[in-house]
């Protein structure tokens, strides 16, 4: 079962995204803010992660060069309420951008998607 | 292959090398030199670099200019035998000799270059140091330049390989030792590899090897030589399309399997303000001459290679006037790929298919060109990345017509 690690400073969003991808057969951790993250992913190897990015502790963006250095080929999956931020040039490590919306069809589109895509072109190593 | 070799400084190791191939580029080479210079000391000074110009034997005073341009950093001139042309032949030179000199890293720029600073070197540098193997350019560009990368290269190369390069010819990129090891022991090598094949060779190569890849921002205009579509297509298209086409049969196994593509990282930033790209010009008139022109000199061929629903839509689009021309994303992609099929398949007539191909890719831009004429830099970007999907989203198409030869219409294919 693929393992999701949501991240994200919105109690309600986590819960939501929990409840929601657990019904699509994902196994779903949660994280509020960017402290500590990497040190998570690399204890818990999740297949992807859901990023906000405004959280209260750290720039979503930033996190995310951060994590594509480090774990090449692990997807990450953008989240805002904001559409803006899919035009900064970071946002080009991300597998998909999403805006938040109380309709998640797009978001376990670009789950789907981004696990499958995963599958077909790993490569031989992270980072 | 090298014929000719200056090292005046008599080098014989170096820990990163930028390369830069030419052909009678005696009046820009200077720039990009000293440039490259500058960057290395800046922001290599702790390593030992050399800066190579790797020339086809060029008649206009290239290896004089380079040789006198002033750097720092030592040189060396190669050059191809005087009857070897082309940049690939260029660039094996070059990978040769950076193998040869044990460098952990391979920078190339090119010879025109007149908005390289310092900063480009480290931006394609240090990303090999990080264990990435393969650095493309992210330049800021007009939302009309670089047409074949925006309309063939970039979709297809993503569609097929399941990675987004942004900029994969873009000319100039940051190789790491293991990848120019993996190129030196290619087999698959054609007349358009040796020339501007190279460049699409050098990103597919490093996608299908599973190489980690990073893109790094410019934050300025690749300002060279200047190419307006209409009129200076010249053999490039060929050569970039038919390397794309032709690598498909060998590296078959590796796009089989992809399904969706994947990021890269992205690397320099903190540039500060970015510069925005010149005004272009565009002969939108000259675009849609071609494609009409293309009608009746290639009618016949389309109807052999395409599949008859796509040809069908092709000639619809054909009926259209040019105030309301309108190309879809979709018909392209199906395009491209029956003409990649067509590639496959007749192999003694790849020459003629590709020259057929040009006048609808003509019709394509024509139809970008009206599209965006409205459109911010912002706004046209995700133009083509939603074209990109489309792209994509076709490649169950692809995967059913491929191997089926001569099989290209649903009731032969036995439904797509």
């Amino acid at each position: 079962m693929p393992k999701i690690l949501v991240v994200d400073d919105e109690e309600p969003i986590r819960l939501l995204y929990r409840e929601e991808l657990t019904e699509e057969g994902y196994e779903v951790a949660t994280a509020a803010g960017g402290q500590g993250l990497l040190e998570r992913i690399e204890r818990e190897r999740p297949d992807l992660i859901i990023l906000d990015i405004k959280l209260a502790d750290a720039d979503g963006l930033d996190l995310l060069q951060e994590i594509r250095t480090r774990y090449y080929d692990l997807p990450v999956i953008l989240c805002s309420a904001y559409e803006v931020f899919k035009r900064d040039v970071k946002a080009i490590a991300a597998d998909a951008y999403v805006v938040k919306s109380s309709d998640l069809t797009p978001l376990k589109r670009a789950v789907h998607r981004a696990l499958e895509g995963r599958g077909a072109t790993q490569g031989e190593g992270e980072g | 292959m090298v014929s000719y070799e200056e090292n005046p400084a008599r080098i014989e190791r170096a820990d990163i090398v930028v390369g830069i191939p030419s052909y009678n580029e005696a009046k820009t080479i200077v720039h990009p030199t000293t440039q490259a210079g500058l960057g290395l000391l800046q922001y290599f000074g702790d390593k030992t670099s050399v800066i190579i110009n790797c020339d086809n034997d060029s008649t206009d005073g290239t290896k004089e200019a380079f040789l006198n341009a002033p750097t720092e950093v030592p040189k060396i001139y190669l050059s191809t035998p005087p009857s070897v042309k082309g940049k690939g032949s260029n660039l094996l030179n070059l990978f040769a000799k950076v193998d040869a000199l044990g460098a952990q890293a391979c920078i190339i720029i090119d010879a025109d270059l007149k908005s390289i600073t310092p900063r480009w070197v480290r931006n394609l540098g240090e990303p090999l140091f990080m264990d990435f193997g393969f650095v493309a350019p992210l330049y800021v560009r007009h939302k009309y330049d670089g047409t074949i990368t925006n309309n063939i290269a970039y979709p297809l190369l993503r569609a097929l390989y399941g990675r987004r390069v942004r900029q994969p010819i873009g000319g100039d990129f940051g190789i790491s030792a293991e990848l120019v090891r993996i190129y030196l022991k290619q087999e698959f090598w054609s007349d358009e590899i040796t020339q501007f094949g190279i460049d699409i060779w050098m990103t597919t190569q490093a996608i299908a090897h599973a190489i980690p890849i990073c893109q790094a921002y410019m934050g300025r205009p690749k300002i060279h030589r200047p190419k307006d579509p209409g009129t200076d297509l010249g053999p490039m298209f060929s050569q970039v399309v038919g390397t794309i086409f032709g690598m498909m049969a060998p590296c078959e196994p590796y796009w089989k399997e992809v399904k969706w593509s994947r990021p890269t990282a992205v690397f320099g930033f903190g540039l500060g303000e970015v510069e925005e790209p010149p005004a272009m010009e565009m002969d939108a008139q000259g675009l849609y001459r071609r494609f009409t022109e293309g009608i009746n000199k290639f009618q016949g061929v389309w109807k052999r290679v395409l599949a008859s629903e796509y040809y069908d839509k092709l000639m619809e689009v054909a009926q259209m006037e040019w105030e309301h021309f309108d190309f879809p994303p979709l018909l392209w992609a199906h395009i491209l790929f029956d003409y990649a099929v067509g590639y496959h398949d007749l192999d003694g007539e790849r020459e003629a298919l590709l020259a057929s191909l040009i006048p609808i890719y003509f019709g394509k831009v024509y139809s970008f060109v009206l599209r965006a004429e409205r459109m911010s830099v912002q706004e046209a970007e995700e133009y083509i990345e939603e074209q990109c999907m489309s792209f994509e989203e076709t490649r169950p198409y692809l995967d059913a017509r491929w191997g089926k030869r001569g099989k290209k219409d649903a009731q032969d294919s036995g439904g797509r």
